[in-house]
């Protein structure tokens, strides 16, 4: 579904991705490990070009329709969920007919079904849920979530975790960008663990691993077990 | 248009916007109903055809402040907000998304224009000009003119400078532009590389002041330069293209 290529990237001298390869395919849930600061957004946002990349290559399946869910999420404030989505479709230019088949499901899909509420009265995790649900607008084939439980309490987090779950059930192909271990080591296949913008090793959820996600990521990003 | 009607409803729930047009309203009504009274050397004005241009005036900077202010932060907001990634993604070019916010912009800077000209409305019929109401609309129109070159010139500067630093050369073009006349007179005054300097931002800044005397002219029943408002329709045309071929690099 998408193979990178020795992926580069620097702001000014500073270089954040640094000979990044890796293969997602089709189903997968592929995850980003690293701290803050290791270059995971940079890389998403080099596979949505949003940001241009200094070398490497990104392939995309061709035709391939990709959904987004940012870190922070913004909706004008006096929207409801339904109104976001009807936004982001009209941007898209979806037609009116599909918008008002597809955006009630996709409500239900995230639990925020027949709510009224304004978006200015969101909680965290309504927020992150109206991201997602935006993301799947247009039903797209690949979904990019940036820290999708980034800020959300342990129900949120759960909830969320169950969503994903969801879509991972129904075939759709996901790449998580997230530094909560116990999430990735709940839902995805594999990934990757980055460090300072290097690739510093791979972690599979079918192998024999001696060591746990925890242990062989504080063996690659360094530091100390709680 | 799904951009621009959004950005629009998001602006006209902005507080400020009421203030400084409520402000606006009340200096224009002390002395459009003789609340208070402007003197020139201790002569009082209270002559309709002295006092329409000076209400005009107010009007025009409170109007061009407001487009300002309505425009300075649309479209770095945008990007700080990463709303911008989620337009992207969705294969929306640039040209459209900035056209958008600042359609945005001057719909929101014209409700403020309107909202101040019901004053002028009221002015005119304290006085008895209810036969040249009509006039109300091409006035509307020129002021209009500024308005966008106001927004236009805002927002392009913010789409490829920082926003406290396009803010602020914004203001001063805009301050600029309201004070064209004055400036103009002082820069023979000023003299040495000073003066120069005030000659040349002079000549390549929109002269907002003789937009507005021509919309003055037109309240009073006189004749008008067609010149100057073809000239301030020109820097609103390129202030538009700009903001329609300038990108950004990165979302």
């Amino acid at each position: 579904m998408i193979v990178c290529k020795n992926l580069k990237k620097s702001y000014k001298e500073k270089c954040v991705v640094n000979d990044l390869s890796f293969e997602i395919k089709e189903g997968e849930i592929f995850a980003f490990l690293g701290s803050n600061g290791a270059g995971k957004t940079t890389t998403i946002k080099m596979i949505l070009g949003l940001v241009k990349k200094d070398a490497g290559e990104i392939e995309l399946a061709e035709g391939i329709n990709i959904g987004y869910s940012p870190e922070t999420p913004y909706f004008p404030p006096f929207l409801t969920a339904y109104e976001s989505l009807e936004y982001y479709a009209g941007i898209q230019r979806m037609p009116k007919e599909e918008r008002r088949k597809e955006i009630p499901l996709l409500l239900e899909t995230v639990g925020l079904e027949n709510n009224k509420t304004k978006v200015k009265h969101f909680s965290k995790g309504m927020l992150q849920r109206l991201a997602l649900a935006q993301s799947l607008l247009g039903d797209p084939k690949l979904l990019i979530l940036d820290e999708p439980t980034a800020g959300l309490d342990a129900l949120g987090r759960l909830e969320m975790m169950q969503l994903i779950g969801r879509l991972r059930d129904k075939g759709m192909t996901i790449l998580i960008n997230s530094h909560i271990l116990a999430d990735i080591e709940r839902i995805c296949d594999k990934g990757i663990i980055i460090k300072n913008g290097v690739q510093m090793g791979t972690w599979n959820r079918g192998e024999e691993n001696e060591k746990s996600l925890e242990e062989l990521f504080l063996e690659m990003v360094g530091g100390e077990k709680e | 248009m799904t951009i621009a009607m959004t950005a629009f409803k998001e602006k006209i729930r902005r507080k400020e916007l009421y203030i400084v047009s409520a402000i606006g309203i009340l200096v224009l009504l002390i002395f459009g109903t003789g609340t208070g009274t402007l003197s020139i050397d201790g002569v009082p004005i209270t002559d309709y055809t002295m006092l329409a241009p000076i209400l005009l005036v107010v009007l025009n900077a409170l109007a061009c402040i407001l487009a300002f202010i309505t425009s300075f932060s649309t479209i770095p907001n945008e990007y700080e907000r990463r709303t911008s990634h989620l337009v992207w993604i969705r294969n929306v070019s640039q040209a459209r998304y900035h056209g958008e916010l600042t359609l945005a912009n001057i719909l929101a800077g014209l409700v403020s224009e309107a909202i101040l000209f019901v004053v002028l409305f009221i002015f005119m019929l304290t006085n008895g000009r209810v036969a040249e109401l009509w006039r109300l609309i091409p006035v509307y129109l020129i002021i209009a003119i500024n308005v966008v070159i106001v927004s236009t010139l805002t927002g392009m500067l913010s789409i490829v400078i920082p926003k406290t630093f396009a803010a602020s050369i914004s203001v001063v073009a805009t301050l600029v532009g309201i004070f064209h006349g004055l400036l103009y007179l002082l820069k023979d005054v000023i003299g040495g590389f000073g003066g120069m300097l005030v000659k040349y931002v002079l000549k390549i800044l929109p002269d907002l002041h003789s937009i507005q005397s021509q919309a003055g002219n037109v309240l009073c029943g006189r004749d008008f330069d067609i010149h100057t408002i073809l000239v301030g329709l020109l820097f609103a045309y390129i202030f538009t293209v700009l903001i329609l071929v300038l990108k950004r690099k990165e979302a």
